[in-house]
């Protein structure tokens, strides 16, 4: 009997009719596929991406060079170097990220005292030529200028869980 | 006392080696009060056991009281030792000052532990008696205080004496008197917050017993007995934002 | 068992103690360890930081570790409640006004207050009113201050007084307001004032050079030894990325203690100055043209090679190390020349075959404060080599009677028996030598110094403190080293030691005076002190002949060389001079035909005799600056390619131990046998202003130290320098 039946399924390709009747209920249920770039998924305030160095308000750096982030970073993808700045505080000459060392983790930006380091929501960046995976104080400064609405709007959301 | 002689900082030495051993510029020294020096004749001409005999057993001979505060006659008395304090009030000093009611006494200097009314009432003005009540004869200076004084102002009064006096040699003394004196300013000026009351006594015990000389010591115990003693005051004073509780009965009597 | 000996209780356990002991000498011996700020076992007890309180039993308060001596029987307990609860209690005190600014502090990481305050601290400040905020003071070139974060310990006030005798820094005010600082406005300029950076546990007293460059964490640390004089100070030297960030002293009591001399400290500047040779250079028809390596060695080599063997000089400085010494000498019997001298600073070298084997000290240098009486001449020993002089003061303050006997008057912190001065080294001592015969006879060879001189009352106390003392020493310093008459100067101090009974030594030139000496980079003996059959020619005999190759090893020749004038032009007239340097100078451009980049002492291995006798080997700290290279590995290629056989090291170690081995016995005796009578000085014996080097101008390194030359006393010196 059962042989049968198994002889009837082969014939009426059961199995691929199973199959498509999977395919055939999804093909009237509603769409989860977002038509990235055009569409994105919506992104956690905590969310860990390109870092930027932040300033204060009055355009001071933040970043002390306590070197505390370089410290931390599991991935050693953080050199700083420090010296005594013209007005006789304490600043970094240098400030590199290897972001093909860098995972992301967010060490640095718990670690830092002042947080001058943040890593901002930014996730779509690419390098074409070898050494622009070195992030530079510069660069860095650059993003922290262009993003501080966004940089300041997630840290003010993800304050009161801090 | 060795130090200003040898010419240095007025700033306590470390014990051992004591002075008697290794005093001013290495010498043995004896350092004594001047009260304790000026028994000295009359306990030659006199005799001990007539010295002894002045005051109770264990409290020999007359003390020097200073008086001072709210008292009609303020002023310096020599007299027997273990006179009642009623007495010294009373008979001697000629009563609180416009016959206002005594709230309390600071026995000995402002370094003594603070007595209310009806403790030191029941005193004898000797070493046992003062001992027994929880405070100390000390140096004879007593300080009467009445009914409208606050003891919150007093007490920030005492604290910045020390906090001016400490020479800030040794870490608790130093640092702790400022504090202190901090805190209580902060209380009168109605910034103050339940939670400083308790840390007032905490830091006050944290500096007792720490300290190389007897300041640390001597800072201490004011606000312990203060607190001990009058701690509602200073909670009337954080609830009503530097409000003080003698103003209130004033205003309520008025 | 004898009286000296306590029973007390640690934590339970049965101690033995000494007593006077301090408790808490005890509890550090047995491993229970007890917080402390104040305390430091080279200061006096303060007690006034607190923090080291414990639980005594039979005591109701509790009691400083630092400061309660051992009794017996006594029962100490280093971490029941109630001593932690006084040990919390200060660190509490200690906070409060204790700026939270670790993050930029230079003591992050290495700070004492931070360590403790991870045991003993809150994790919440219950602190909330002002803090207290103190004006920094500049203190010189060397130390940086923020006083806003000083504890009050006063071990730098402690260290002004008790360890250098210049109490330049102390306490003003009282209570909350008490603050550290210079009374009056002035920098801290003692040669040993930068320890105080690390005796302050905080970060309130810092290295000015070093300040935020980096963190204690990220450095690696290496030992090596100091360059600078014959002391040979035991160093760290902190290197971040192969760049050395700062140097500290790594403790060794029978040399340094736990001190350094603050050119041992900022020297480590001059690595990276501008001044450095990044390249080999050649000079063709007056120009100087950059060339590599090879082609730099190899005309080098050549010229070498082709000089006459006698017209071959090899000039080293005394800061040559011993396998340095021992190539170049290797390279000099090769060429079959003797003329190889490392003694640029000696002018007189006419007595040089009774030279000990290697010059020292006469005893150890931990030896030096159980004297009682110290005879110093020719000697401003606190610039020649300070830790020598902190080791004299230390024996000044125990008793001992430190006479000095000089043309100049320098100036010494503690109460020096007799200074004898105002007259010529020579007639100095020809007086104390008279009084020190008293009547008998003077040893022969010193009769005609001492001819019709008399000896004056001073002469005679120090002679008498010299004969009288149970262990006494007559010292020569520098000075004498370089004076003209230094054979007379020798003559007589050994006189004086002899008629005394005292020992008799000297302090010697550069870091390895021993270590040249022994390798051979003499010209009249060989390696192992054995007199060569025909002597070379001393360093100014060099300079004055026309030679065909001159090798100068990390000389520079305006400054370094003493032994005669006009160095530099007369090296500019020698057919042709190379220099091993790790530093372009003027002089040496205009001296020089070839500059062969070599590495200071941070970036080459080798090993340096101190005038004790102690061998001490170091590795490289640093990366190489530009294309430099360590001097040995220089040598050893010049040494392949003129054809010495045996030079096949392939590292530094190879070299010594070769050196070592063949090295025979080596005679530590100073004793000083005269050739004959030495006749009298006349003219010679001018004051020593013009042979005494001041104390930041005694190497190349010390030269270009930026913070160094900024001190009061550089610039003091470069005053009298300039006239």
């Amino acid at each position: 009997m059962n042989r049968a039946i198994t002889y009837v399924k082969t014939f009426a390709l059961w199995e691929l009719l199973r199959g498509l009747s999977v395919t055939l209920r999804n093909f009237f249920r509603p769409s989860v596929t977002l038509e990235y770039p055009e569409e994105k998924t919506p992104q956690s305030p905590r969310f860990r991406g390109l870092h930027a160095l932040r300033r204060y308000p009055n355009g001071e750096e933040r970043c002390i060079a306590c070197k505390l982030c370089e410290a931390v970073c599991p991935a050693l993808a953080i050199t700083i170097e420090s010296d005594v700045s013209d007005d006789g505080t304490r600043r970094t000459t240098r400030y590199d990220i290897d972001l093909f060392k860098c995972i992301y983790c967010g060490f640095c930006e718990e670690a830092c005292p002042v947080d001058a380091i943040v890593e901002t929501r930014l996730h779509e960046y690419h390098m074409e030529l070898p050494g622009e995976n070195i992030m530079t104080k510069d660069k860095l400064l650059a993003i922290g200028d262009k993003y501080d609405a966004m940089i300041s709007a997630d840290k003010a959301a993800d304050a009161k869980y801090r | 006392m060795l130090e200003s002689l040898e010419g240095k900082q007025g700033k306590p030495r470390f014990k051992p080696p004591f002075p008697a051993n290794y005093g001013l510029y290495g010498k043995p020294t004896t350092i004594n009060n001047t009260q304790s020096l000026a028994s000295v004749p009359a306990i030659i001409r006199n005799g001990a056991a007539w010295f002894a005999a002045l005051g109770p057993e264990g409290s020999g001979g007359t003390a020097l009281f200073s008086v001072s505060g709210h008292v009609e006659k303020p002023g310096n008395y020599e007299l027997p030792m273990g006179i009642p304090f009623k007495d010294l009030l009373n008979d001697v000093c000629g009563g609180v000052l416009g016959g206002r009611k005594l709230k309390a006494v600071i026995p000995g200097g402002s370094s003594c532990k603070v007595l209310p009314a009806d403790i030191i009432m029941d005193c004898t003005m000797d070493y046992t008696s003062l001992q027994q009540a929880g405070s100390s004869f000390g140096t004879g200076a007593v300080v009467v205080m009445d009914e409208t004084t606050c003891m919150v102002k007093v007490l920030r009064r005492i604290s910045r004496f020390y906090m001016a006096e400490s020479c800030g040699q040794c870490t608790p003394c130093r640092e702790g008197t400022g504090w202190l004196y901090r805190m209580l300013t902060r209380i009168i000026d109605g910034k103050g917050e339940e939670a400083d009351l308790h840390k007032l006594v905490d830091v006050a015990n944290k500096i007792e017993g720490h300290t190389i000389c007897a300041l640390g010591d001597a800072a201490a115990w004011p606000v312990q007995s203060f607190l001990k003693h009058f701690h509602d005051e200073f909670a009337y004073m954080i609830r009503n934002h530097g409000r003080s509780i003698v103003d209130a009965a004033t205003d309520a009597a008025a | 068992m004898s009286d000296d000996i306590v029973n007390i209780e640690v934590d339970g356990e049965a101690v033995e103690a000494r007593r006077g002991q301090m408790l808490i000498e005890v509890t550090d011996a047995v491993g229970a360890y007890v917080p402390r700020f104040c305390y430091h076992d080279k200061l006096s007890v303060a007690a006034n930081c607190r923090m080291c309180l414990v639980e005594v039993e039979k005591v109701p308060k509790p009691m400083p570790a630092c400061a309660t001596p051992v009794g017996e029987g006594m029962k100490v307990f280093t971490k029941s409640p109630k001593a932690i609860a006084a040990q919390k209690a200060t660190m509490e005190f200690l906070l409060i006004n204790h700026p939270l600014d670790c993050p930029i502090c230079d003591q992050g990481g290495e700070c004492e207050l931070q360590d403790l305050a991870i045991g003993y601290g809150r994790d919440v400040s219950r602190y909330n009113d002002g803090k207290r905020v103190v004006k920094d003071k500049d203190i010189g070139p060397l130390v940086s201050t923020d006083m806003t974060r000083c504890i009050h310990c006063t071990r730098c006030v402690r260290f002004g007084e008790e360890i250098t005798g210049k109490p330049q820094l102390g306490t003003t005010d009282r209570g909350e307001n008490m603050k550290i600082g210079t009374y009056v406005e002035q920098s801290v300029d003692h040669e040993l004032s930068a320890n105080i950076i690390d005796l302050c546990p905080v970060g309130a007293l810092n290295n000015k050079p070093y300040r935020y460059s980096a963190r204690a964490w990220e450095m690696a640390q290496h030992a090596t030894v100091s360059p600078h004089d014959c002391v040979g100070s035991n160093l760290y030297a902190h290197v971040l990325r192969g760049t050395v960030k700062r140097i500290v002293p790594r403790a060794n009591e029978s040399i340094n203690e736990s001190w350094i001399a603050d050119r041992d400290r900022y020297s480590y500047e001059a690595i990276y100055s501008g001044d450095r040779l990044m390249r080999p250079r050649v000079k063709e028809n007056g120009a100087w043209r950059d060339v590599d390596w090879e082609g730099a060695l190899a005309q080098a080599a050549d010229v070498l090679k082709s000089a006459d063997q006698d017209k071959v000089a090899l000039i080293a400085t005394p800061a040559v190390t011993v396998e340095e010494g021992h190539l170049l000498s290797q390279i000099a019997d090769h060429l079959g020349t003797a003329n190889i001298d490392h003694r640029v600073g000696r002018r007189d070298v006419s007595d040089q075959d009774n030279d000990p084997m290697y010059p020292s000290l006469g005893c150890s240098i931990a030896e030096i404060e159980q004297h009682d009486a110290i005879l110093v001449a020719g000697s401003n020993v606190r610039a020649e080599a300070p830790i020598i002089a902190h080791r004299l003061r230390k024996a000044a303050v125990a008793g001992a009677a430190i006479s000095f006997a000089n043309s100049s008057v320098y100036e010494y912190l503690f109460d020096v028996a007799n200074y004898l001065s105002g007259a010529g080294l020579v007639e100095l001592l020809a007086g104390v030598a008279v009084a020190a015969a008293d009547g008998n006879s003077l040893p022969d060879s010193v009769t005609e110094l001492c001819d019709g001189v008399t000896a004056s009352g001073a002469h005679k106390d120090v002679a008498r403190s010299l004969a009288e003392a149970d262990r006494a020493i007559v010292l020569l310093g520098n000075i004498a080293g370089r004076h003209a008459s230094y054979t007379a100067v020798r003559a007589l101090a050994a006189a004086i030691a002899e008629l005394t009974g005292a020992s008799f030594g000297g302090l010697s030139e550069g870091p390895n005076s021993a270590g040249a000496c022994l390798a051979g980079v003499l010209p009249h003996r060989a390696q192992g002190g054995e007199n060569r059959v025909t002597a070379g020619l001393d360093v100014a005999s060099m300079l004055a002949q026309a030679m065909d190759a001159v090798v100068l090893v990390n000389v520079e020749p305006d400054a370094d060389i003493h032994a005669a004038t006009d160095a530099v032009a007369r090296l500019a007239e020698q057919a042709f001079v190379v220099a091993l340097t790790p530093f372009v100078s003027d002089a040496l451009l205009e001296a020089a035909d070839l500059l062969l980049p070599t590495g200071t002492f941070a970036e080459t291995s080798g090993t340096y005799v101190n005038v004790e006798g102690t061998w001490q080997s170091f590795s490289g700290v640093a990366s190489a600056v530009g294309e430099a290279r360590p001097t040995w590995k220089v040598l050893r290629v010049l040494g392949n390619l003129v054809d010495a056989p045996g030079f096949d090291y392939v590292t530094s170690v190879d070299v010594r131990d070769e050196f070592v081995a063949r090295l025979g016995e080596i005679s530590t005796s100073n004793a000083y046998e005269a050739s004959g009578r030495i006749a009298k000085v006349n003219g010679a014996d001018a004051p020593a202003n013009d042979i005494d080097i001041p104390l930041y101008s005694v190497d190349a390194l010390v030269r270009r130290a930026t913070a160094l030359q900024l001190t009061d006393e550089a610039q003091r010196a470069r005053a009298v320098s300039d006239g």
